[in-house]
């Protein structure tokens, strides 16, 4: 093993070590996607949270919520076609913290599924 | 690193999509990929058109591929030479831009979307080692559309999970991409093997 390794070291050296270098990539990379598959196959681990870069829209079809009760949700949404705006972004343009903004929108989520769940049980 | 890049795109939209994928096609590290994959989440969640990402990721790669095929073409020859300088190792670069000849096309059309890191090199050794710029541009379009198409196409349906599509992608990607530069360096060194073995009979 050693003498072959010697030999393309030899032979090739700056070959041998790209190739040591990708092997390790290799190996590395293909620990961290069984880890991955492990920690996804839970289930308990797959919700999504709120975050700041996120939109309203986005907020709205992630969490299957009408866009416009988000956007009202989160007053001061004004779309801007192309220029979307963050929760960052409203945060920022009406003075408050973002986690205000993430508690609404949660809180928003929260509501509608109350009713959602209200309007089946009716039925 | 994942927020950062949605938070980029959410902000500048389609400009920042057409900037990243230029530059990631001339080697700079820019996670392109994820640019995409958020352009298509905002597609679906209604904040962002779905041409203008697309024409900007599509434009964007073309040109910087082209613009990396053009510096391999007039700026590889002092690389190509260094290179050549032992005996084995000419012969073994010989054989190489032989296959390229052959069967360059294809190794662009798949460095494009299948082992996208790999891209920005394929392009300069493939203008560095002759080949011709037809099939060069054509095999870089068909692939840059698979590409756009792939990773858009990924956002729009995973939107909801796109935090975990994106990093399932960059492993998976990267994974490939290190198997084929290990299987390259394999062959590569088999043919010195062979090449100095020859010499010595």
């Amino acid at each position: 093993m050693m003498s072959f390794l010697k030999r393309i070291w030899t032979a090739a050296p700056i070959a041998t070590a790209i190739l040591g270098i990708a092997m390790a990539i290799v190996l590395l990379l293909s620990v961290r996607l069984v880890a991955f598959w492990i920690y996804w196959a839970d289930p308990n681990h797959r919700d999504q949270t709120v975050a700041a870069w996120m939109t309203p829209g986005y907020i709205a079809y992630s969490w299957d919520i009408p866009r416009p009760a988000m956007l009202e949700a989160l007053s001061g949404a004004t779309p801007r076609p192309g220029r979307p705006m963050s929760l960052q972004d409203i945060a920022d343009a009406n003075g408050v913290g973002v986690e205000d903004l993430i508690v609404a929108a949660e809180a928003a989520i929260a509501a509608h599924r109350r009713s959602d769940a209200e309007g089946r049980g009716n039925e | 690193m994942n927020e950062a890049i949605f938070a980029l795109v959410s902000e500048y939209g389609v400009y920042v999509i057409f900037a990243s994928a230029f530059l990631s096609c001339l080697a700079l590290p820019i996670p392109t990929s994820l640019m995409m994959l958020s352009g298509g989440a905002f597609i679906v969640a209604g904040d962002l058109a779905a041409a203008p990402v697309v024409l900007a990721a599509f434009g964007g790669a073309v040109l910087g591929d082209q613009a990396g095929f053009l510096i391999g073409r007039y700026g590889g020859a002092p690389v190509i030479g260094r290179i050549a300088r032992s005996p084995a190792r000419r012969a073994v670069l010989t054989r190489a831009q032989a296959l390229v000849n052959r069967h360059g096309a294809l190794g662009v059309f798949l460095s494009t979307w299948l082992i996208a890191p790999l891209g920005p090199w394929v392009n300069f050794v493939a203008g560095a080692t002759g080949l011709t710029w037809v099939r060069f541009a054509i095999s870089d379009i068909l692939g840059e559309a698979i590409w756009v198409s792939l990773y858009v196409g990924l956002g729009y349906g995973f939107a909801s999970q796109i935090d975990t599509i994106a990093t399932l992608m960059g492993n998976i990607v990267g994974l490939v991409a290190a198997l084929c530069v290990a299987g390259a360096m394999v062959l590569w060194i088999r043919a010195v093997l062979r090449a100095g073995h020859l010499r010595h009979h």
